[in-house]
């Protein structure tokens, strides 16, 4: 059922003044000063161009943007429930594929892009996302990670890190670092075992120019494709908003976040700082962090050490990709 | 059979116009409390505050090789002041402009 | 050439599915409408239907395939049966509020606890107040009916519902009954093709469902109660041209059954009809005047056919095979809405429920004969000894 339906290449960029002009997330949403998802939904729109259809599971990026009666896209958008992103994106793509053959549509299959927050992707989305992996339809998934269910008021999801303060983790004298759990490895998840995807990548709002390659690369390939996309929430984090490109920064110097892209089986890592600056000094900015004890933010020093002597866990054997 | 009061339409089905160089019907200029001002004698063009800027406020005008802040939208979070790598950009008070604050017609 | 085959009530839906060249089709497998998808894989497999037949991870996740599917411009098929059908519960609603008209194939099966494959209509019964159209199929030509009809109602820009086409479990779905197949021209002339308002399409970019506020949210509503309105209208119209093209005499929402001078009658929908019609047969062939009165749309309720049909009779038996827990009088559904149908009449004929066939259970002549003897001991006494009989599990009356 693999016709090839797209010849679709969006190039790469080199420089920050190379950044597509055209907006596509036009001036104009409700979500908070700084904030992150929005920056990064702006860039992933340049990325993407106007041949392209958006799905937004209920979220930040749902009722923040689409609040009231009114939308930023510029593009084909539908509102999804915050379970099934990834489902409502397969049906899309499989009309398009049914459409363009029976010749009712004209062109090409449209980017079919999911933007869904943590909770969408790697709690209640996680069944509808592993499924479009599954069954190889061409769109992309992208992750936007604000570590929490910022929409509903911060409360703990899968990625908040160990010892964030979330009001469904708050600390206290029974539970003095906040959050006990560690997060999920959401990219890992998708390399991990869905034979028909063929590029998975970490991006992070700090480096614009490489969110957008990736972006674009992800469209490119045909087939499913990931993206794990950092998106540092002033709000929920509780840090000053001017500062959320900082921050973001900061996870990738301190080992919090990392970056790399996977592709048929090859890593290959972006920002890998030859030093790593110590988790303490992303904690401390950070008002999410502040009840932390030094015995905790040793631990969460420990974790990231693991984490980065190996981003992204090599797989022990080869992944049978389908022809 | 039933009448939908003047101003209180809703599309059939909730689906809307997509706008399609912004969305006046939120306008978020009057949330800052502060503005950012540019220098342009010291701005070297490096675009941080257009890549950065989450509402897309800052546009590169061509013509006049100048980044241009787009009063009605900007929220003052001041990423772009931040991010800026020859301060060109400074934070001023909102309230010390003549227009400052906008005010919505109808608020929520 | 229109050809007969002895056709279940999975395989008449594949056929009705496969007529209408749907375009989109998203499975999952439960017990008993499975049947329905593995004729529909069979048929895409061989090239026999041109179509996308996406695996499903759930049902929750096949309504919401094909919800994405039909938004962007395709005819798209889904279908469950039991539980498959509730844990779908979340969907139903945006798709009927969104207006995309999609068709879901619901072959009863009782929800659990525990696991009972027996057919229940309380599955698609539990979600008759979303804004979906909803009707039950008596025989496979039912269901073959039901499916085109339906998608040419719901597809129609005054009505753009999505649509259960219901039929019960095993007794239906999996026994064979004779199906007329017409020709493609004749389907092609009754179902034009799938056009939807505002598809998703980068050509004519829309927004699909920001957030609102609350007070346009009473204006969401209105709209798919308007629908509901005009519905009843686009169903004559579609039901007068099937009749007109194929040959048919089907009436849009009650047919009935031997009732110019009943005096008590059978209200009935689904499979254990087609009981019921012999047993009226042999209760007329003794003398007694019953007739039987059959649904075919639950949604939108033909209200002022119901008062008008059932007013000629002393008294009705409401036979119903869904639950209704703690609600008013302890009665399925369906009297609950027979009766509201009745309200404004001047006389109104005595009513009771007849809780029959629950849990997948053979509705027998002997239980039918023993609700007949029920209504003509409530018309000789002028009143009902009860409201409620849980038929075959009452003590001795």
């Amino acid at each position: 059922m693999t016709v090839a339906v797209r010849t679709q290449t969006l190039p790469p960029i080199k420089l920050i003044r190379n950044v597509p002009k055209e907006e596509y997330y036009v001036p104009g949403h409700r979500t908070c000063a700084g904030c992150g998802p929005a920056l990064q939904y702006k860039l992933v729109a340049k990325a993407a161009g106007p041949n392209t259809i958006f799905l937004g599971p209920t979220g930040c990026m749902y009722v923040a943007n689409a609040s009231y009666l009114c939308t930023p896209y510029a593009v084909p958008w539908m509102h999804t429930q915050i379970t099934n992103g990834g489902a409502v994106a397969s049906g899309i793509e499989a009309a398009y594929r049914v459409l363009l053959r029976k010749g009712k549509r004209e062109g090409e299959l449209p980017n079919i892009i999911v933007m869904a927050g943590d909770g969408g992707t790697a709690d209640i989305g996680l069944q509808a996302m592993s499924a479009m992996m599954y069954r190889g339809h061409d769109a992309l998934f992208i992750c936007y990670d604000n570590e929490a269910y910022a929409n509903t008021g911060i409360q703990t999801s899968p990625t908040t890190p160990y010892g964030a303060n979330t009001t469904f983790t708050p600390p206290g004298s029974a539970i003095p670092e906040g959050k006990t759990l560690f997060p999920k490895d959401v990219p890992q998840l998708v390399i991990g075992g869905h034979p028909a995807v063929k590029y998975v990548a970490t991006a992070s709002i700090a480096y614009p120019v490489d969110l957008i390659n990736k972006v674009r690369k992800a469209l490119n390939v045909q087939g499913p494709t990931f993206l794990h996309i950092h998106s540092p929430c002033p709000k929920g984090w509780k840090f000053d908003e001017a500062k959320t490109v900082e921050i973001a920064r900061l996870a990738i110097e301190t080992g919090m976040w990392n970056m790399y892209e996977w592709e048929n089986g090859e890593y290959r890592y972006q920002f890998k700082p030859k030093k790593y600056k110590p988790v303490r000094e992303y904690v401390k900015l950070q008002g999410r962090f502040a009840h932390l004890s030094e015995a905790h933010i040793a631990k969460l020093q420990a974790f990231v050490d693991a984490k980065v002597r190996a981003p992204g866990i090599p797989v022990a054997t080869p992944v049978p990709t389908p022809q | 059979m039933f009448i939908i009061p003047k101003g209180k339409e809703v599309p059939l089905g909730c689906v809307t116009p997509a706008p399609v160089s912004e969305q006046p019907m939120m306008i978020t200029g009057n949330w800052r409390e502060y503005r950012p001002v540019l220098e342009p004698e010291k701005c070297d063009l490096c675009m941080n505050c257009v890549v950065f800027c989450p509402d897309a406020c800052f546009q590169l005008d061509e013509a006049e090789e100048k980044v241009v802040l787009n009063e009605k939208y900007c929220k003052g979070c001041n990423i772009c002041i931040n991010e800026c790598a020859t301060d060109a950009l400074t934070m001023a008070y909102e309230l010390d402009f003549d227009d400052g604050v906008v005010r919505l017609e109808k608020p929520f | 050439m229109a050809r007969e085959m002895m056709l279940s009530g999975c395989a008449a839906a594949a056929q009705a599915a496969k007529m209408a060249q749907v375009e989109v089709i998203c499975s999952y497998p439960i017990r008993p409408y499975t049947a329905i998808m593995m004729e529909l894989a069979k048929m895409v497999a061989n090239g026999e239907l041109d179509a996308e037949f996406v695996h499903g991870e759930g049902e929750h996740a096949q309504l919401s395939v094909v919800l994405g599917a039909a938004a962007a411009g395709a005819r798209a098929l889904t279908g469950s049966s039991g539980v498959g059908v509730t844990y779908a519960f979340e969907t139903y609603s945006p798709i009927a509020g969104g207006r995309i008209p999609l068709q879901m194939m619901i072959a009863d099966r009782a929800l659990d606890p525990p696991g009972d494959f027996g057919s229940e209509h309380t599955d698609a019964m539990s979600c008759r107040d979303q804004g979906w159209l909803m009707g039950w199929a008596e025989s496979p030509q039912e269901v073959f009916d039901n499916c085109l009809i339906n998608y040419r109602v719901g597809e129609d820009h005054r009505v753009l519902l999505p649509q259960f086409v219901c039929q019960d479990g095993y007794f239906v779905s999996h026994i064979p009954g004779k199906v007329v197949l017409p020709e493609q021209s004749q389907v092609d002339e009754f179902l034009p093709p799938y056009a939807l308002p505002h598809p998703l399409d980068p050509k004519r970019p829309v927004s699909h469902g920001p957030q609102i506020r609350p007070d346009q949210g009473t204006i969401m509503d209105l709209q798919r109660a308007q629908a509901m309105l005009d519905a009843p209208a686009v169903i004559r119209e579609a039901i007068d041209d099937y009749n007109r093209i194929f040959g048919r005499n089907i009436s849009p929402f009650l047919e009935e059954y031997m009732t110019e001078d009943a005096e008590i009658a059978f209200f009935i929908m689904g499979a254990h009809t087609m009981t019921a019609r012999h047993a009226v047969n042999h209760l007329r062939s003794q003398g007694v005047k019953i007739g039987l009165v059959k649904l075919r749309f639950v949604r939108p309720w033909p209200t002022e056919d119901v008062a008008a049909a059932l007013s000629k009779f002393k008294a009705v038996g409401v036979v119903e095979t869904s639950t209704s827990y703690g609600s008013a009088m302890h009665g399925g559904n369906l009297l609950h809405e027979v009766r509201a149908s009745l309200y404004e009449l001047p006389q109104r004929p005595l009513t009771t429920s007849f809780m029959a066939g629950l849990g997948g259970e053979m509705v027998g002549l002997k239980d039918f004969y023993y609700m007949a003897d029920i209504l003509s001991k409530a018309v000789k006494e002028g009143k009902t000894r009860k409201t409620v009989y849980w038929v075959g599990f009452e003590a001795e009356d």
